[in-house]
């Protein structure tokens, strides 16, 4: 049981500290490996308590996907005001010890977290967490979100769907003066419609592009 | 097996949002034909839900998770009449801002759709999942005209807030669901009972985002700015519809889960009642704008349909419906004739716009002059029944203080009424506003004005419908 409240406690003290960090950080890249951290930890916590379909969810939908994307927009934006502090030689090692802090953290987290659980699946047994039961998590998830939570589940659905409309309405722009290519126009290009003889008079030279 | 002809409505709204964005892809120029099947789309939902539903008196689906009884139907009923005459007057804004394209019925009828799942919720999950489809389109739509930068500051503004207010929200439902031990709201009311201090902390923090999402004082920061900035259509979407579904949710949250712990919520809903009244009418005075004054109406007008709810009787649930309910037809009396307001193309929406009108349009000005009155609470107006019935229930309970300050609130509310009729009738003339007015935009004027002005003969044909209604 100590073992389990020492994880516990490094665990919830490195999410709030990088929780804070994440508002505190006057960079904004350094924020959201703050936030990836956060994020890590929490998967640690979920894993803790027996809820490794949420851990790995988290892991996966948001350090995976939300928060490298979320470093891509922080990366684009103000690309010139960045490369100066980022990519200039002289200001290069700044940011070099905290990212090694930050990776060696999330080493670390992931190696107590997979050995502990790998090895020594007591250490992390609660009484009142689902493992009681032989089912996987994983499994009796599955088993209640196609069946008693079918509505949920469908709404959930709609809900990404106005999500999707949301972006494409507020972002999608039909710009005017594109030229698109069309095969079938051009193959179908007859010799009348593109060629035109002229009789061209001496000295006065023919205006085209009108 | 379930009786899934209960939540035929919401099936039938949600395969139909399905087939028009298909439509509408694959279709070319087929806003007008979206916004016509859309319109049809509400009105067989609506169809639905008065032949399915409306004789059900109360039955629980998916493990009591979705509740169909009275108050959900009738309430659905008022919701998607609503969103229908929203989209059937809102056409020629549209086409004059260039924003009649297909997602716009689109996003209305998801919202609606959300709505009607959050009216029918009994479960903290489902409730969330009604609310957040609900805002998530209205987030859109609020910025719809997203090359105005109004319209863009108001739905950034709106999403910003919503989502702190939906993060409290959640904090407050998963400490109810931690000391009750469930999500279904029947059985969170039989395991909470009054001694439970803690759980204050969790209702508090769900009325704050419930109060947020009906902007009740003092969460009301976000109406004015919002109700500005958005397209005017849309605004007029905000002030009626989703307040039908949020007052819905406040009376099931405050008399199903929380029916034991009225010690705790009386007061908080009494002070939120109180200052949306008196800050509701104290705030409209200075205003200019004129959709800024429909906010700050709306947020007093949200006042007195609290105080329905705080009293804790059936006939405080009924006069608050039938408050909502009035409230609906003379907001959108008012949102028609702003919608008149065009000249050339441009609308107008200034106070100061509407001087010297009854000059020019002696007829516009009437149903101004009515839908006014109406909303300061002048006898025999329909107004003037609604804040009636909420009054009569107050006294009823002995709740003098909130009684007197709501009919003083009143008075201050009717100064800024009677300025603006002061404006049209005495003020000097401005030009004309164009007269060629879409059949539909008539049409919907007239029948609200009716029912207004003749509500006082057949009151009991609402009444009687909501006097069915028996949530305690």
């Amino acid at each position: 049981m100590i073992v389990h409240s020492i994880f516990f406690y490094t665990f919830s003290l490195i999410a709030i500290i990088s929780a804070i960090m994440v508002t505190a950080s006057k960079n904004t890249v350094h924020s959201v490996f703050f936030l990836i951290l956060d994020f890590i930890s929490i998967s640690c916590l979920f894993i803790m308590i027996g809820a490794e379909f949420l851990g790995m969810i988290m892991l996966i939908v948001y350090v995976g996907a939300v928060a490298v994307l979320f470093l891509f927009v922080v990366m684009m934006l103000n690309v010139a005001q960045q490369k100066n502090q980022w990519f200039a030689a002289k200001d290069s090692s700044k940011h070099i010890p905290i990212g090694l802090i930050i990776s060696t953290l999330i080493f670390v987290e992931i190696i107590i977290v997979i050995g502990g659980w790998k090895y020594k699946p007591e250490i992390f047994d609660l009484n009142n967490s689902l493992t009681q039961f032989s089912l996987s998590n994983t499994h009796s998830l599955g088993q209640i979100l196609y069946t008693d939570y079918i509505h949920v589940f469908q709404i959930s659905g709609m809900i990404l769907l106005v999500a999707m409309i949301g972006a494409i309405v507020l972002t999608f722009r039909q710009r005017a003066g594109v030229k698109r290519q069309s095969y079938i126009k051009q193959i179908s290009r007859e010799r009348a419609e593109g060629v035109e003889v002229l009789e061209v008079e001496t000295n006065k030279g023919v205006r085209i592009d009108e | 097996m379930e009786n899934l002809n209960l939540i035929l409505p919401e099936i039938f709204i949600s395969l139909s949002i399905m087939f028009l964005l298909i439509l509408g892809v694959f279709k070319k120029d087929s806003s007008k034909i979206t916004v016509n099947l859309s319109l049809f789309v509400i009105l067989i939902t609506t169809i639905i839900t008065i032949n399915e539903t409306f004789s059900v008196n109360r039955e629980t689906l998916f493990n009591g998770s979705i509740v169909i009884d009275q108050m959900s139907s009738l309430m659905k009923i008022i919701t998607l009449i609503g969103g229908f005459l929203v989209l059937v007057i809102s056409s020629t804004y549209l086409k004059i801002f260039k924003l009649y394209n297909i997602e716009y019925p689109i996003l209305i009828i998801s919202s609606i759709l959300g709505m009607m799942v959050m009216i029918s919720s009994n479960d903290l999950i489902v409730f969330y999942m009604g609310l957040e489809l609900q805002s998530l389109a209205l987030y859109v739509l609020a910025t719809y005209n997203r090359d105005q930068l109004k319209s863009s500051e108001a739905g950034l503004k709106y999403f910003v807030l919503s989502a702190l207010s939906s993060g409290l929200l959640l904090y407050g439902c998963s400490l109810v669901y931690g000391f009750s031990g469930s999500t279904n709201f029947d059985i969170i009311s039989n395991q909470l009972n009054s001694n439970e201090y803690v759980l204050t902390f969790g209702i508090v923090f769900i009325l704050v985002g419930l109060a947020f999402k009906i902007s009740a004082v003092p969460f009301h920061m976000w109406a004015p700015d919002v109700y500005e900035g958005s397209p005017t259509t849309v605004t007029l979407f905000f002030t009626i519809v989703p307040k039908i579904a949020a007052l819905t949710v406040f009376i099931r949250f405050l008399y199903v889960p929380f029916l034991n712990l009225i010690d705790q919520w009386q007061m908080i809903i009494i002070f939120l009642s109180i200052a949306s009244m008196i800050f509701g009418a104290v705030a409209a005075i200075g205003q200019t704008n004129i959709k800024r004054l429909i906010a700050y109406s709306s947020i007093s007008h949200i006042g007195y349909t609290l105080a329905g709810l705080a009293t804790a009787t059936n006939e405080g649930i009924q006069s608050s419906i039938i408050y909502i309910s009035i409230y609906v037809v003379m907001n959108l009396a008012l949102f028609s004739c702003l919608l008149m307001l065009k000249r050339k193309d441009q609308y107008y929406e200034d106070i100061d716009d509407l001087s010297g009108l009854s000059k020019n349009h002696p007829l516009l000005s009437l149903c101004l002059l009515l839908i006014l009155f109406s909303l300061a609470g002048i006898p025999p107006l329909a107004g003037f029944f609604a804040k009636f019935y909420v009054f009569k229930a107050v006294l009823e309970q002995s709740m003098y203080f909130l009684a007197i300050v709501g009919l003083l609130s009143t008075v201050v509310a009717a100064f800024y009424y009677l300025r603006i009729i002061k404006i049209i009738y005495f003020d000097k003339e401005k030009d004309k506003y164009d007269t060629d007015h879409s059949l539909w935009l008539k049409f919907s004027l007239t029948v609200s004005t009716i029912l207004i002005l003749f509500y006082f003969i057949f009151p009991s044909l609402l009444i009687d419908v909501v006097s069915r209604i028996n949530i305690i």
